[in-house]
């Protein structure tokens, strides 16, 4: 018994405004978007005839099939990175501090800047890589170089630099989850048996983390693929990714290819979290 | 080598990693409040050139960058209509989800969808529906619908992780005492979960306040206050945008410990007898 009554039609009456809503403004649009793609002509019309010529025009730039490569290559480079950084993070945090209070304080460190807008911590970064940025005069003044490096600002490095630290935190959360629902007695008893601490790791807390350290990586591709602030903040215009190339096509008043690089962008995003999905099952996460 | 001198170094160097990780995610915002002091001639790192208020007052009789106060507003309101909207659905939803109705499972990832789109497509197909039907873009309403699918899935998992540490038997025992279900949820069930609604609530706000990815293709002539940012650093990158940054950096931080002190102060509450 409880305040709602299995298949009751008040259990229809609550879920409808959330169901119609993002059914409304997130299944429709998107499907949407995959129709325009296909429009052929040149007026803004659903009377438009449909055509794959779009696509077919767009897999034959070579620019723009080297852009999605770049994007997958960024958010894979990424999912590596923050993978062990946020990895690591998570077990020293829940393994290896043992006092509470220290662990809350390291804890809300973490995640108090996440709270915050990912434009500004992007564009916080400006200051340190710029040509005269706090990097390069550190650099200069350690005499590691002699003349700044212009490798940053503008770059795929200073992107990743900042990307490293806005996204790192996707792992994190999740590979703490999972962690701390491990019962101290598993590693207790493996250790009593003799196994060597990398064994232990491998065999017992690996394994059972798995499914934190997925829906992590998830997280950090799906962020990574669809960024496109960080790579106009600090790539300036000398850079872009697929996000990026649906904003110009968009601000260039051309819809239709804007379209096709939204269904190519979808379509590289569903597949990850397909294949993510075929390992661990996000609904029982919650038991 | 032992391997407790192995464990102990194995603790140092992650430590190491985790405290390096940490100035490394903070240093870049302090630098950012530390700049916003600069002197009239300061430019966007250092020196300084003097210690000054001026990018400050800058932002409240803008001369050189854009007037962000309409903004700041317009931000305001969003994220008061976004969290009161996902409030009361995130608890619809999964009060829905209790009663197991058929295709609660479709509905799970329906919702979970909002978090799986990326927001510059979300915002996209909104604009392509509104030009479709002759709708003219605004942040109050298209903006409003779209950061709504965002904060949404949020609240709702919240609200399902509360149900799931929910004690049943305090409303089994309302129920069998005779109250009726719409007593008994009012009466018993939402005092329990009132931390979980307001934590639901405040992630409404915060997310729809810094949100941007979803207003850009939405919101028409009047922006929001992370797309004037944006605008303003396209033009020109001042001061005066660390200001800003600052500024509602600050404010960020205040809505986290307004939630923090919430839930400290209605810990334990499911657990007291009524």
């Amino acid at each position: 018994m409880s305040t709602i009554s299995r298949r009751s039609p008040a259990s229809y009456l609550l879920a409808a405004p959330a169901a119609l809503w993002m059914t409304g403004a997130v299944v429709v649009p998107t499907l949407l978007i995959a129709w325009v793609s296909l429009w052929g002509g040149r007026a803004f019309s659903p009377d438009s005839p449909l055509t794959i010529a779009n696509y077919a025009r767009f897999f034959g730039n070579q620019t723009y099939l080297k852009l999605i490569l770049d994007t997958v290559q960024q958010s894979l480079l990424l999912m590596a990175i923050s993978g062990v950084l946020g990895y690591a993070i998570a077990y020293f945090l829940v393994v290896m501090v043992k006092r509470p209070m220290v662990r809350l304080a390291i804890f809300f460190a973490l995640v108090i800047p996440f709270w915050t807008s990912a434009i500004i911590r992007s564009i916080a970064w400006i200051p340190f890589l710029g040509v005269n940025g706090v990097i390069n005069r550190t650099l200069m003044f350690l005499g590691l170089t002699s003349a700044p490096i212009d490798a940053f600002l503008y770059s795929r490095t200073g992107i990743t630099m900042a990307q490293v630290s806005l996204y790192t935190l996707l792992m994190t959360g999740p590979v703490v989850y999972t962690l701390s629902n491990i019962p101290v007695q598993l590693r207790e008893a493996a250790t009593c048996l003799k196994a060597p601490p990398l064994a232990v790791f491998r065999r017992i807390t690996l394994p059972l983390t798995l499914p934190g350290i997925v829906i992590g990586q998830v997280l950090i591709f799906l962020n990574v693929m669809s960024d496109f602030a960080t790579v106009a903040a600090i790539g300036g215009n000398k850079l872009a990714l697929l996000g990026n190339l649906v904003l110009n096509f968009y601000e260039a008043g051309n819809i239709r290819y804007a379209s096709v690089v939204a269904v190519l962008l979808m379509v590289c995003m569903l597949a990850g979290v397909a294949i993510a999905l075929k390992v661990v099952d996000v609904r029982r996460l919650g038991e | 080598m032992r391997w407790t001198t192995r464990a102990a170094l194995m603790k140092w160097t992650l430590g190491s990693v985790a405290v390096g990780f940490l100035i490394y995610q903070w240093l870049p915002m302090v630098t950012l409040g530390v700049l916003s002091f600069s002197g009239p001639d300061g430019g966007t790192t250092f020196p300084m050139n003097g210690v000054s208020l001026y990018w400050y007052a800058e932002l409240w009789e803008p001369s050189l960058s854009a007037d962000f106060k309409a903004p700041l507003l317009r931000s305001f309101l969003l994220a008061l209509a976004c969290s009161a909207t996902t409030a009361v659905m995130a608890v619809a939803a999964a009060q829905a989800v209790r009663g197991e109705f058929r295709g609660n499972g479709v509905f799970f990832y329906l919702i979970l969808l909002g978090i799986m789109a990326p927001g510059l497509l979300v915002g996209f197909g909104v604009a392509i529906v509104a030009r479709l039907l002759g709708i003219a873009l605004s942040w109050s309403t298209t903006t409003f619908l779209v950061h709504v699918t965002w904060t949404l899935p949020f609240g709702f998992l919240t609200m399902l992780a509360v149900f799931n540490r929910f004690d049943r038997r305090l409303e089994e025992a309302a129920l069998t005492l005779g109250a009726t279900r719409v007593i008994a949820f009012r009466r018993i069930t939402l005092p329990i979960i009132l931390p979980g609604v307001i934590g639901a609530a405040l992630f409404g706000f915060s997310l729809s306040y810094d949100e941007f990815a979803r207003s850009l293709f939405t919101t028409g002539a009047d922006l929001t206050l992370p797309l004037t940012v944006l605008g303003q650093f396209d033009r020109q990158l001042t001061p005066s945008l660390y200001a800003v940054g600052t500024l509602t950096t600050l404010f960020s931080l205040t809505v986290i410990l307004l939630f923090g002190g919430v839930m400290w102060l209605t810990r334990g509450r499911a657990r007291r007898p009524a």
